[in-house]
């Protein structure tokens, strides 16, 4: 694997850091801005994923439904949850070119969650499997949550 | 099927039969008698489905109440269900919750068990107690039975044989199973809510228009159907399939899109005493394996399932469907795990918890429901009223 140039691995911890404020400050139409017209979004266990078994707790294969699960969040659930505050931290594991600009990175996450009763706890942690194109802005072609936390301590609203 | 005759002074059941105490849903010595009278009494639970444990060594590990269970199918192709434990020392024999073993060996002292769960062989055993019989430690059973690949078990000697014991429900379990149970499966989604297993598995047909407004936004009508319950604590949906008419607010309707070819009992919903729900909506195949993690938190594994004769088009289509519209992210599913933690924080002020839609009588209980009442929860407490022997207050 050859070394990638500082100002690529920035670009790439760039779009990763865009995707996650998104998410810690409940902005899902940057959420979904951090996509490809073409991307897609997966958040399945790790049990799943290493049985071979599909089944994912989102399954986002498509742009069309990339933009419904903005609308599940702000129009379908809003006002039925108890809602809650996210922080996601996250550390690049490995980076690889692929070739027409597009780059597989592997990142580890930790996702403490805060309701609002002010507790804080763990909600999932696991490792993103991503693949992000460097254009003008980077974007994610896919990006797929996957998570060691099996049995997730809670129901889960906004994507990982 | 009436439950057997007990008294327990720990409650006073209201006297109305639409009135529930508020109190048994957090204090830790009704949850005592739970497990004891209902978890490892007289009941059938299910543990598994057969789709779950297609090969020879398969195994599965869940609990029923607090106990450790183990599922294989041994190499005679049988299914056999064990307590998870060490015949010698009670040690955990297995620690992963699925995969395929050629034998199982307890680390402590290595005692090794084949898959059908013989004893094959202990260190040192030249020097055991006089009694130590090899045939007889064998990893401890327990009781077994099955339903159109629905592997229940049993920690009692007098729960009624199966068939007799789900009763009228049958008939929904059949029709979730597409009739005949060849299932194979697609997967987990697996929480732990923050609520007692009675408020998890409380949920009912009357709230399903007024919380999920995703019903509302797709126009999405229930079709023709009954509610049922058995007079030992189950419930049965079974209902016309109904497909969404306003799916204009979302830019990929195939979500929604119904590929089965019937649809006269399309919808059906098999609630088992105490704890398990099965369910077949749309094209989704679900069992909710559940038991309780304590007084105040409930774990559900929602396992999802394909039919052995579905082409790769379907087994698609039912995955996209299943990972998106139930389970603890679903669209038109998680609002109830919302209201789970709410009703559990609720339920600790003092009082009775009251159902109203549907309820025809306050002073006898009755089987037969329209499919959006609440009131097709009332005989489930009932019977759970009498397991646990808490007598009612004078009307």
């Amino acid at each position: 694997m050859s070394q990638l140039s500082n100002e690529i691995l920035l670009a790439l911890d760039n779009a990763q850091n865009s995707y996650i404020h998104a998410l810690d400050t409940k902005n899902m139409d940057g959420w979904l801005a951090s996509f490809t017209t073409d991307g897609s979004y997966i958040c399945i266990a790790a049990e799943n994923e290493a049985n071979n078994l599909p089944i994912a707790l989102m399954l986002d294969d498509c742009y069309a439904r990339l933009q419904d699960r903005v609308t599940y969040v702000t129009k379908v659930w809003a006002g039925t949850f108890e809602d809650y505050q996210t922080r996601h931290f996250t550390q690049r594991i490995s980076a690889e070119a692929m070739g027409n600009d597009t780059y597989k990175i592997i990142t580890n996450y930790h996702i403490l969650f805060t309701p609002e009763q002010g507790q804080t706890n763990v909600l999932v942690t696991g490792h993103y499997d991503d693949e992000i194109v460097l254009g003008d802005t980077p974007l994610f072609k896919s990006k797929k949550a996957v998570m060691d936390t099996n049995v997730s301590p809670r129901y889960i609203v906004y994507p990982v | 099927m009436n439950a057997p005759e007990k008294y327990s002074p720990l409650v006073t059941w209201p006297a109305k039969v639409n009135e529930i105490p508020k109190d048994i849903f957090f204090r830790e010595d009704v949850y005592q008698l739970e497990l004891e009278n209902i978890f490892y009494g007289p009941e059938w639970h299910p543990v598994a489905h057969t789709g779950e444990l297609p090969d020879i060594g398969d195994f599965k590990t869940i609990n029923v109440g607090e106990r450790p269970i183990l599922i294989v199918r041994g190499d005679d192709g049988e299914i056999r269900t064990f307590y998870n434990a060490c015949s010698h020392r009670g040690n955990l024999l297995e620690t992963r919750v699925s995969g395929n073993a050629v034998e199982f060996e307890c680390p402590y002292h290595r005692w090794l068990f084949d898959i059908r769960g013989d004893l094959r062989g202990a260190p040192g055993d030249d020097d055991f107690s006089p009694s130590y019989c090899k045939e007889e430690l064998g990893v401890p059973t327990i009781r077994s039975a099955e339903y159109l690949g629905l592997i229940f078990v049993t920690c009692s000697d007098e729960t009624p044989d199966l068939d007799s014991y789900l009763g009228r429900v049958k008939s929904a379990l059949a029709t979730t199973f597409n009739g005949d149970g060849r299932l194979r499966l697609l997967g987990y989604q697996k929480v732990l809510y923050d609520v007692n297993w009675k408020a998890y598995v409380d949920n009912d047909g009357y709230h399903a228009p007024l919380l999920h407004a995703a019903f509302k936004l797709l126009d999405w009508q229930g079709g023709k159907g009954e509610q049922y319950a058995t007079e030992n604590g189950h419930i049965g949906f079974e209902s016309e399939l109904k497909v969404p008419k306003g799916t204009d607010f979302l830019n990929d309707p195939c979500l929604l899109e119904f590929k089965g070819t019937e649809s006269s009992k399309g919808s059906a919903i098999a609630s088992t005493f105490p704890i398990t729900v099965i369910t077949k909506h749309m094209d989704m195949i679900n069992i909710r394996f559940a038991f309780p993690r304590g007084v105040g938190k409930t774990e559900v594994h929602y396992g999802y399932y394909c039919h052995e004769d579905d082409d790769d088009e379907m087994i698609k289509h039912r995955i996209r469907q299943s990972s998106n519209m139930l389970g603890p992210t679903g669209l038109v599913s998680m609002e109830d795990a919302s209201i789970f933690h709410r009703i559990h924080l609720g339920n600790h002020t003092p009082g009775n918890v009251t159902f109203q839609k549907g309820v025809k009588h306050e002073d006898r209980i009755w089987y037969d429901f329209k499919q959006n009442d609440e009131a097709g929860n009332l005989p489930r407490w009932e019977y759970y009223r009498k397991t646990l022997g808490f007598n009612r207050e004078e009307a």
